[in-house]
């Protein structure tokens, strides 16, 4: 009864309402955010008396913005090629390997994840002031590294695991050497996961914002501690432009992994 | 003398403490359908895998042609297998697995298409070459997994159950497949199984595993006709085992009585058989005669009492208590004079040619 | 190389040691990487919690003495566990009605979820900070319907932080509690109807019983989020309700005192993992912040 969507009477349309009102709870800011980057008002006046690019043109007309974007395109995506390729090598150890305290060592591999990312933070700032590395780009991809790797060794071992051993054995008694194997049948076959560890590890690298303030210096900073340090001081609308092409990015990563998926299913 | 074509000598594996195969010796002859039959656990499927170089052995060696397998690694052994499970590269199409080893060898595109429609032909999947395995039942992707195996024209074909996945219809169609294909390569191949009834169907020798060590190799006729070990006695065909007491023992024959019953003479022995020691007596049901009278003097049979009848089908099933109670059973065509208007309660006399019983000691 | 372990073609003797360690190799990058870019540095900055400026318990007792910083800890206790109890609120209704609806329907409210989720974490806040300003929409709104005369605060308050953590953590109680409800099996409600349970006791002794274990974790979990956020409570939150990783932020940031930043950081650090122990004896799997 309770189950069964068409058998729930009166309770059907409370449900449906609670979910409705929720649902445009969830995407309402989203729209209204990209509304307002086109909106003329400084105020953020919604709505906007009348509608403009100026916003757009001011982000790419300010050297700040678009070097802080550069710097977190970097960042991300050296991040993602060490996250996917040191957390494929660990997962093959993690999945396969046989020795005392690998549960533990997935368990500690994990609890980045876990830790409540300020203290991290500040104990990362702390340990990188005493050796030189605050404020520089080096500091920045290990400290996102640190945070991206959990997600990436998650969704790898569950592919491996996923994946059965007799078929990587079977290309071995077919003649491939164990790389080949590797490399030519199980590597193709958990492309999955290995998509799933990148598109994580970027998005982590591309939105982290608290390790990204404290790790920050005047000349170095990401596109989140842009829009931090902008936000402190007003709520300009050059936010909202930035924002935007934010969510877009984001946008195209879940068609791109939507799509992945498709084409790898069929 | 040439050396056999496969040969294990002195095989055993160790993990840990535990000892998976104690001691196999076996030669293969080239061609040959040899099947490793044994329960779980037996060593059978350790042996395979250390044929195939995926597990090292504690000691021992394969010779094949006279060479040792030991040192060279898997991929080196040009040897092909079949596994339990569905192990067909997922991301490939049907035609591309079965060119995959012939990839890896670098051979020419002409020469892998045409091996591949070959291949395709032999194991009857014409037309299905741009198939991903996905889209395959699971009979289709053992006969891919098959071609693919046999696609470099390996030696050796191994093959771990590799039909138990599959339902019982499904999987004696492809059991014909396997034969046919057999006599078509002649291929020497290894084959495990747990299932008597397949190992009958496809070998040309069985070996049965017990605990690590072959009990007995041998053809499929010859393990049911003259089982070496009690274990292969009940593991190939029905038998039931009576207790009995060794009168005397002489070149292989040995006299017993059962209870208090007659001395049967004449029965083939193995193991140490003591005079006056007790031994196990293996009766199989269908080589059982049942009289419905008490035995006479002279005979080779005993009397029991009959417990139950189950009619099924093309027989009947008779159980009968011996007068140890002990249960024997007795399998009739339908239709047997003795068993009309037999019940429960009966006593009757079940005859046996002592050739065809055996007694264990041991 | 070693990536490519497989059982090795070498003799029997140095077997036994060699499974011993398998693999294991494979896993010293990540184990370097997390030992020196994150065990350690947490280590020591938890010791300059005892050693700085003087060795001992003075930061401690600093922190547990003083009705400032137990108030910053009560508060965000309180603002955590509000958070949950409105996550779960409407959590609930929604994960149910996401296991039952037709399926074109479920797809766009998943869409919308991970479309949320995703979004950079500053710009839903910054959203919101739009959203619920004196001159924002809501209030304008709600002055237009003649509901209230003067804008109401909503941000910079408890209001607003409710608001903005709320809104980040539905997703995280949705799509586990979902989970569990898909699990389900109808049958069970179908047998409780012919037994003859009205439709609210068939929710209050079947549906929610069986839901609870889904609840309870996705709540905690919940709950350990929200103790240690830090960017939404900064910007949503007011002076008057900081936070517990405000705190730590403001001691290291703008005190440099790295003594009472480090005994800050091992109390949220200490509810944080005993949280997590919990749910993890509770339920066997700790659900991460899986985006």
């Amino acid at each position: 009864m309770l189950l069964n969507f068409d058998r729930l009477g009166a309770w059907k349309w409370i449900l449906l309402g609670i979910t409705g009102l929720t649902t445009a709870f969830l995407i309402l800011p989203i729209i209204f955010i990209a509304a307002l980057s086109f909106g003329s008002s400084q105020w953020l006046i919604f709505p906007p008396p009348s509608w403009t690019l100026k916003w757009y043109a001011a982000f790419f007309a300010d050297p700040r913005w678009l070097e802080a974007a550069w710097t977190s395109l970097r960042i991300a995506a050296i991040v993602t090629v060490l996250s996917v390729l040191i957390g494929l090598v660990a997962s093959f150890g993690l999945v396969r390997g046989r020795f005392i305290g690998k549960e533990a060592l997935r368990a500690l591999f994990l609890t980045p994840m876990i830790l409540p990312v300020v203290v991290l933070a500040v104990a990362l700032y702390a340990f990188f002031l005493r050796v030189g590395l605050n404020g520089t780009f080096t500091g920045f991809v290990i400290a996102h590294l640190v945070v991206a790797l959990p997600f990436s060794i998650l969704s790898i071992t569950n592919a491996l695991e996923g994946f059965d051993k007799s078929i990587e054995d079977a290309a071995v008694l077919c003649g491939a050497s164990p790389l080949e194997a590797k490399l030519r049948i199980t590597l193709p076959s958990i492309s999955h996961g290995l998509f799933s560890a990148a598109v994580f590890s970027f998005l982590t690298s591309w939105d982290e914002v608290v390790l990204a303030i404290f790790m920050a210096s005047p000349t170095l900073q990401t596109l989140p501690v842009k829009i931090w340090a902008t936000l402190r001081q007003d709520l300009t609308p050059a936010i909202a432009a930035a924002s935007t092409l934010l969510i877009i990015v984001t946008i195209a990563l879940m068609l791109l992994t939507a799509l992945v998926r498709k084409g790898l299913k069929s | 003398m040439t050396a056999p074509f496969l040969h294990i000598r002195g095989l055993r594996k160790d993990y840990g403490i535990v000892n998976a195969v104690k001691d196999v010796n076996l030669t293969v002859e080239r061609g040959e359908f040899m099947t490793f039959l044994g329960p779980s656990g037996s060593g059978k499927s350790t042996t395979l895998y250390i044929l195939a170089g995926f597990e090292n052995p504690t000691a021992g060696d394969i010779l094949l042609n006279g060479e040792s397998l030991i040192a060279t690694p898997s991929h080196k052994r040009n040897i092909g297998m079949v596994f339990q499970r569905y192990t067909l590269f997922p991301h490939l199409s049907v035609g591309e697995n079965i060119a995959f080893p012939l990839k890896v060898r670098r051979w020419g595109k002409a020469a892998i298409d045409a091996r591949v429609r070959k291949m395709l032909q032999l194991v009857r999947l014409e037309g299905f070459e741009d198939r991903k395995p996905a889209q395959m039942s699971g009979g289709q992707q053992q006969r891919v997994a098959l071609a693919r195996a046999l696609a470099y024209d390996p030696p050796v074909l191994l093959m771990d159950e590799p039909l138990s996945a599959l339902d019982k219809k499904l999987r004696e169609e492809i059991q014909h497949e396997i034969r046919r294909i057999h006599q078509e390569t002649e291929v020497t191949i290894l084959y495990v199984t747990h299932d008597q009834e397949e190992a009958l169907r496809l070998s040309d020798r069985i070996a049965v595993f017990s605990k690590g060590v072959i009990d007995q190799i041998g053809t499929g006729p010859e393990l049911y006709a003259d089982p070496a070990t009690r274990f292969v006695a009940e593991f190939i065909g029905d038998s039931d085992f009576v207790t009995c007491r060794i009168l005397s023992a002489k070149d292989g024959r040995a006299d017993l009585s059962i209870g208090a019953g007659a001395s049967i003479s004449g029965v083939p022995v193995h193991g140490t058989a003591v005079a006056g020691g007790t031994a196990a007596l293996m009766l199989r049901p269908e080589r059982l005669s049942l009289r419905r009278e008490a035995a006479r003097e002279g005979t080779s049979g005993l009397s029991a009492s009959v417990t139950d009848i189950t009619f099924l089908g093309s027989s009947i099933h008779v159980a009968a208590a011996a007068p140890s109670g002990e249960t024997i059973s007795v399998r009739l065509p339908f239709g047997h004079e003795a068993t009309s208007g037999l019940s429960r309660g009966d006593t009757v006399s079940l005859d046996f040619d002592p050739e065809t019983a055996h007694v264990f000691c041991g | 190389m070693t990536l490519l372990t497989e059982p090795d073609n070498r003799t029997a003797a140095p077997r036994a040691r060699s499974v011993r360690s398998r693999n294991f190799a494979l896993t010293v990058p990540a184990l370097v990487l997390l030992v020196v870019f994150f065990i350690l540095p947490v280590v020591s900055l938890l010791l300059r919690s005892v050693m700085e400026p003087e060795p001992g318990l003075d930061n401690y007792r600093a922190l547990l003495g003083s009705t400032t910083y137990l108030k910053i800890f009560l508060n965000t206790f309180s603002v955590s566990a509000l958070v949950t109890i409105v996550t779960l609120a409407i959590g609930f209704p929604v994960a149910w009605a996401l296991a039952i609806m037709p399926s074109r329907w479920a797809s766009i409210v998943f869409a919308v979820l991970l479309l949320s989720m995703w979004t950079n974490l500053l710009t839903r806040t910054y959203a919101w900070m739009v959203l619920l300003q004196r001159t924002g929409v809501i209030n304008k709104t709600l002055m237009g319907l003649g509901l209230i005369s003067e804008p109401l605060p909503l941000v910079n308050n408890l209001v607003g932080v409710t608001i903005g953590m709320t809104y980040i953590m539905l997703p995280f109680i949705i799509l586990p509690l979902y989970g569990v409800i898909r699990k389900i099996d109808p049958a069970i409600l179908q047998a409780a109807a012919l037994c003859g349970a009205t439709r609210r006791q068939a929710l209050t002794r079947i549906l929610i019983p069986l839901a609870a274990p889904g609840m309870v974790s996705g709540a905690l979990m919940v709950f350990v989020m929200s103790l240690g956020y830090f960017v939404t409570p900064a910007l949503l939150g007011g002076t008057a309700n900081m936070m517990l990783a405000e705190l730590i932020a403001q001691f290291v940031q703008s005190l440099v005192n790295w003594g009472m930043g480090g005994a800050a950081a091992l109390v949220l650090l200490i509810v944080t993992l005993t949280l997590y122990a919990v749910q993890l004896r509770l339920f066997g799997t700790a659900r991460m912040e899986g985006r």
